[in-house]
């Protein structure tokens, strides 16, 4: 026997063939594998690694670069954008579902149709007013796609490289439409990504294995480390247990490590710490559509209660960055120039009495379940903007659900005050302003949770999304972010650093400002 | 054809048959003895075959190591039946037998590629095995191994527990010291400062100020303590409200951070306890595959493909347990690939079990086929070689048997060639001697040894018709002399006969004579006494004295009187039984001593002339049964012989008839006298017929004679005769009679010696 386990040992180890699976501690569940559907980075990530996009943005930047499109063409007036799509992309496979054919401009158009065609739960696409700006999508030939737009917007790009993007297979959503189990597009997906689907256990594990016919890989050199296998997302809620596992090598990648422990593992030998400043925002948003939020004098009181420097400093440490807005400093909109928020109790009080509730209010304050990478502990921070609030005569009531719920209660409209935060998906300006806090959004189940509608704001950002001048839109961003200021929808609260760790036999893993967690790069480091 | 010729056909040809059934036979035995040959190589095949059926049994139930051994023997096994096969179609006489032979040949040739296909499919499956025990053991070691991770992180969720707890602990510090402080600034606030009090209160807000810092310092936030420390400094303490705002600010920051930790050490706790269950259901997918190893494994052993699908369901529910547990997904993606993988095993496994199992049910058929077809071949042989021994048998039998009939008919033939003749001439001879005249000897006319034969008996038979006629012409002479002679004998005999009556009846006539003569001369005297005692009486004379003497007289008369007269009766009673004797030839009981007196009496008359004694000697109780008169003619004509040529004349002789009984049954009768004897050279023809010295005396020649043939022929016995001249002659009688009890002779009374 023991033999038997020594040579199957050395069997293993000798074997080149054998598998290797990477593993990544992820933060929490994906909510859905529809990528249209996806709204949080989690659910993103989980579809990231399934689907291609027509455009992409280069890994660690925001620059646009060809995906399943080879090339593209924009039209003079900036309306009309043709699509090559790459030849002999091939569709995953599961056990019910072959494909009979490459990808096509079929895939492209069913992929956005289905958007477009109602409201649906596709928010993303909504919340960036596709459905409204897109006129037309069809196919002059199969390897062409036409995108007919209303007017000229310099955010499609970015926008259709989002995952909602994602080209979905047109076959496989007839196959399941024919059988209706049209419900199994988000349990069983299908893309053409560097990772097909394999399976999927809430809170626990969601497994892929690597796509070996996937487009990318045909032009690969031969590469001297090994690429893997397999992934999965060891789904692990708890901070200080991913780090466990991965201190066990239980994981070869952590998704954000607590602040606390990032010392340690700077400390660490086996262990590689990577930190990049993510294009995000932490924010309390208010309902300005409820009073008494509806009254810009109690938001502004409510901004000035808060000590927000103590809350990054207590809860973000070095990783957080006090906002003043809604953009981060890493994006060229950022202005600088906006004055500090400061925190001034008296003045609160003032505010307060003068709408007249001196005597202060009673509210709920909903705060995140889980870590976010916008906000490693959405509890603590709640705790101290309760005890802020509680100073000028507020008495927020701490509330909260569980992730998916959390989300769908904040895009349902049920809570006043809530916390919340934003990746950028695009790298564009238009990502903060326009979806968080444009008209389209505060619509019933969109992302702007305040649910603030300025129509002078609203006729700023449509301007800057319609002209490609960078000097032009960093005025009128400008002018829009001054506007927010005024009116305070959102106490904004931090940027972070986002950090990520990694074991150090893993390699090829780069930070995405976009919150992206891509691994098609990844590789095993070659045994020595 | 010549008898030489002839007995050489009779010797020679059944010794050429003989040889000629030997060399058949000899041929015959050669082709048996090669089916027998045949027969043993099939035996020896058959048996390699069965062996090698033993042996592809004992290679299917072997492990997998001892396998080759098995298949090596099958080889050599099967090889050698082929061998045998292939020698043994040399031995094969008739197609039937090459067929049979090249139907197992290619059996055996199926069997062994058959046996093969098996034994690289037992390999295949072998190795199929051998990885599936493989990925069984990487599955327990996977196993091991999550849980051994399962522990280590466990320890790690321990130590991030207690950096918690130790966290928590600090922040409950702080928090305390913060209250602390908070409570002094609104102390201070309340009291005035130059008192008694305010100086305590400051020396305390002093105290807990410095016991704060040393504690933020200790936990490396040196700012907040210099900052602290800077507020604390400031104369006018609390006045400003900037060390309160301090305080309050820090206290948030710790409590929401003690919140915090709260929650997380909760969480850790509980993920914690959920480790644990994870370790204790990894150890329980352990334990499942290590049964499992090697119940799978036994049912290979046993060929149960059902109890290994059975396996399988299970491995498949291990498989699904240990993917549903939330153990390490790197170990978890391994694990479930060796499951499936010894899964996807297992089921080919199956597959190859279940075709195995048919191969070997297939080989089975092929084998029991192919051994039945051995058997039959054996059986071929053997009743090839059968056939032979019966043909052989049968050869010999009809062989034999056609030789001795042939032979026999031959004989019968040149026997009846010889004896025919030799019959015919035999015939021809007793006809011969029939009628030596009126036959013919026939075969004279014959070339060969019999012709030769039959004209030598021919020219026999001749010579001796001849010399016959004149034999019987001198015997037909002779026979009529004879038959006068017989005559002439006879009368002879009967004038003897007379002659002899004669003398009797002169010599009964004499004997008579006298007691008559007495008794006439009685009764006269009588007569007389009467007529004078009657005168005597009518005289009155008559005195006592007178009348007592006549009654003497009367009584002494009638005494004589009767006294004689029974002589006389008994004389005439005696001589009428010797004259019946002399006519009869009755045989009767006789009592010898009574029968001798009666003949002696009536002899006397004879002998009284010359004075001769005859004396007697007999037995007194000797009876026996015999012809008498015979016996008495045979005494009388030996007596009278003695009498009239024994005696010289007027010399009286003594003459004794002597009779006893010399042994049981036999009786001698001697006669002897004294007299002359008789010369020798008369003595052998004294029985002759005819022959006499005295007759001129009147003898017939015939008394010894007839005396001869009445001793020989009537009383069965023997004569001798012994005689001396002057010494006297002896003839004794031996002759058999049966004694008896009683003599039934009625007078009894003897004559007694004169």
């Amino acid at each position: 026997m023991r033999t038997v386990l020594f040579l199957a040992a050395l069997l293993l180890a000798a074997s080149p063939a054998a598998a290797r699976t990477l593993v990544f501690c992820s933060e929490g569940s994906p909510e859905s594998f529809d990528p249209a559907r996806a709204t949080t980075t989690t659910t993103m990530n989980a579809a990231w690694q399934i689907y291609d996009t027509l455009v992409e943005f280069a890994p660690g930047t925001t620059t646009i670069r060809p995906g399943l499109a080879e090339s593209w063409a924009v039209s003079e007036d900036g309306r009309t954008y043709v699509f090559t799509l790459r030849d002999g992309v091939r569709f995953h496979a599961n056990a019910r579902f072959t494909p009979s054919r490459p990808l096509n401009a079929e895939d492209v158009v069913y992929s956005f149709a289905r958007q477009r065609s109602g409201d649906q739960g596709f928010t993303y696409f909504h919340d960036l007013g596709l459905a409204d700006l897109i006129e037309e999508i069809d196919a002059p030939d199969p390897r062409h796609v036409r995108f007919r737009l209303r007017e000229a917007d310099t955010t499609f790009l970015a926008n259709i490289a989002q995952v909602f993007g994602a080209i979905l297979s047109a076959e496989y959503a007839a196959r399941l439409a024919a059988e209706s189990s049209g419900d199994d597009l988000a349990r069983a997906p299908i893309g053409t990504g560097p990772f097909a689907f394999e399976s999927y256990r809430p809170d626990q594990i969601v497994r892929y294995r690597a796509f070996a016919d996937h487009w990318r890989r045909a032009g690969e050199s031969v590469e001297p480390d090994e690429r893997p296998d397999g992934l999965v997302f060891s789904i692990t809620t708890n901070a200080a247990v991913r780090l466990t596992k991965l201190r066990a090598g239980e994981c070869h990648a952590m998704a954000f490590p607590a602040i606390a422990d990032l010392d340690a593992i700077r400390a660490e030998p086996d262990l590689t710490l990577l930190s990049l400043a993510e294009l995000n925002v932490a924010y309390l948003a208010l309902n300005t559509t409820r009073p008494p939020f509806d009254d810009v004098r109690v938001r502004r009181a409510v901004t000035l209660a808060i000590d927000r420097q103590a809350i990054v400093e207590g809860v973000y440490g070095a990783a957080g960055l006090l906002a003043r807005g809604p953009v981060p400093p890493g994006l060229w909109a950022f202005d600088a120039s906006l004055p500090d928020l400061p925190f001034d109790r008296a003045e609160a009080l003032r505010l307060l009495a003068e709408a007249g509730l001196a005597d202060g209010f009673s509210t709920e304050l909903w705060y995140p379940p889980v870590s976010r990478p916008y906000n490693p502990d959405g509890r603590r921070v709640a705790d101290m903007i309760q005890a802020d609030l509680a100073q000028v005569g507020i008495r927020a009531r701490l509330v909260t659900r569980p992730w998916n719920a959390y989300r769908a209660a904040l895009y349902g409209g049920v809570p006043s005050l809530m916390l919340y935060g934003w990746t950028s998906d695009n790298g564009d300006p238009d990502n903060f302003l326009s979806v968080l806090l444009g008209c389209k959004a505060a619509q019933p189940g969109g992302a702007n949770l305040a649910r603030w509608c300025d129509p002078a704001y609203e006729t700023l950002v449509q301007a800057a999304r319609r002209t490609g001048d960078r000097a032009t839109r960093i005025d009128l961003y400008r002018k829009a972010q001054r506007l927010v200021r005024d009116a305070m929808p959102w106490v904004p609260l931090a940027h972070t650093q986002v950090h990520f760790a990694l074991r150090k036999d893993i390699t090829g893993f780069t930070m995405d400002p976009l919150g992206r967690h891509l691994f098609d790069a990844v590789r095993f480091r070659a045994s020595p | 054809m010549r008898v030489g010729p002839k007995i050489a056909l009779v010797g020679g040809i059944p010794i050429l048959a003989a040889g000629a059934i030997a060399i058949v036979g000899w041929l015959l035995l050669a082709q048996e003895e090669r089916a027998r040959g045949g027969a043993i190589l099939v035996a020896d095949a058959y048996h390699d075959l069965t062996m090698a059926r033993l042996v592809r049994d004992q290679y299917a139930a072997a492990d997998a190591q001892e396998r080759p051994v098995f298949a090596t023997r099958f080889e050599s096994l099967t090889a050698r039946a082929e061998a045998s096969l292939g020698r043994l179609a040399s031995f094969a006489r008739i197609d039937e037998q090459r067929a049979r032979i090249a139907e197992v040949e290619q059996a055996l040739a199926r069997y062994r590629s058959e046996m093969d296909a098996f034994v690289r499919r037992t390999r295949e499956n072998d190795g199929l095995i051998r990885e599936m025990t493989q990925r069984a053991d990487t599955l327990i070691d996977l196993t091991d191994r999550a849980r051994l991770r399962q522990q280590a992180s466990n320890a790690d969720l321990a130590r991030s527990v207690a950096e918690k707890v130790e966290a928590l602990r600090v922040a409950r510090t702080l928090i305390s010291h913060l209250n602390d402080l908070r409570a002094l600034v609104a102390a201070q606030a309340a009291s005035p400062i130059s008192g008694a009090e305010g100086k305590r209160i400051q020396a305390r807000f002093a105290a807990a100020s410095a016991e704060l810092t040393a504690a933020l310092r200790a936990e490396g936030r040196a700012a907040d303590a210099d900052a602290l420390d800077a507020l604390a400094a400031q104369p006018e303490l609390g006045t400003d409200g900037k060390l309160d705002a301090w305080i309050e600010r820090n206290l948030k920051i710790e409590t929401s951070g003690q919140e915090s930790l709260h929650d997380e050490v909760a969480q850790l706790l509980a993920y914690s306890l959920q480790a644990n269950e994870i370790e204790q259901a990894t150890q329980n997918i352990a334990l499942g595959t290590l049964k499992l190893g090697p119940r799978t494994t036994g049912a290979l052993v046993r060929r149960d493909p059902a109890l290994a699908e059975r396996m399988l369901t299970e491995g498949e529910r291990l498989g699904r347990s240990a993917a549903a547990l939330p153990i390490s997904p790197l170990i978890q993606a391994e694990m479930i690939q060796a499951l499936d993988g010894w899964r996807a095993r297992l089921t080919t496994t199956i597959e190859g079990l279940r075709r195995q199992n048919a191969m070997i049910v297939a080989m089975d058929g092929l084998a029991g086929t192919m051994i039945e077809s051995a058997r039959a071949l054996n059986d071929a042989f053997v009743l090839d070689a059968d056939r032979f021994g019966i043909v052989i048998q049968r050869i010999l039998l009809v062989g034999a048997a056609g030789l001795l009939l042939f032979g026999a008919l031959v004989v019968i033939f040149v026997a009846r060639s010889i004896l025919v003749p030799l019959k015919a001439l035999q015939g021809d001879l007793v006809m011969l001697t029939g009628d030596p005249t009126g036959a013919t000897l026939r075969g004279t006319a014959r070339r060969d040894e019999l012709g030769d034969i039959a004209r030598a008996t021919a020219v026999f038979v001749s010579e001796i018709a001849r010399r016959e006629g004149a034999l019987r012409r001198a015997k037909d002479k002779a026979d009529s002399a004879l038959v006068e002679l017989q005559l002439t004998q006879d009368n002879l005999v009967r004038a003897e006969k007379l002659a002899s009556l004669g003398e009797l009846v002169a010599g009964v006539a004499h004997e008579i004579n006298t007691p008559l003569g007495i008794a006439l001369t009685t009764g006269t005297l009588m007569s007389d006494e009467a007529q004078t005692f009657r005168a005597s009486l009518g005289a009155g004379s008559l005195s006592r004295s007178r009348l007592n003497h006549f009654v003497d007289r009367v009584a002494e008369g009638a005494g004589l009187l009767c006294t004689n007269l029974t002589r006389a009766a008994d004389l005439v009673q005696g001589f009428k039984q010797v004259a019946v004797d002399r006519v009869s030839d009755e045989i009767r009981s006789v009592t010898l001593v009574t029968w001798l007196d009666d003949l002696v009496a009536s002899l006397r008359p004879m002998l009284r002339k010359g004075a001769h004694v005859l004396d007697r000697a007999c037995p007194a109780d000797l009876a026996i049964e015999t012809n008498p008169g015979v016996l008495a003619q045979i005494v009388t004509n030996l007596v009278s012989n003695a009498v009239v040529h024994g005696f010289r004349a007027g010399e009286p002789g003594r003459i004794i008839v002597r009779v006893s009984e010399i042994a049981e049954g036999l009786v001698r009768l001697e006669v002897r006298d004294d007299g002359q004897g008789i010369s020798p050279q008369n003595l052998d023809r004294i029985f002759d017929p005819f022959f006499t010295t005295a007759r001129s005396a009147g003898s017939t020649g015939l008394g010894m004679h007839i005396v001869h043939n009445l001793v020989t022929a009537k009383l069965g016995g023997r004569i001798t005769l012994t005689s001396e001249p002057g010494q006297g002659t002896s003839v004794q009688v031996d002759f058999p009679a049966r004694r008896v009890g009683h003599a039934a002779r009625s007078t009894s009374t003897a004559i007694g010696s004169p």
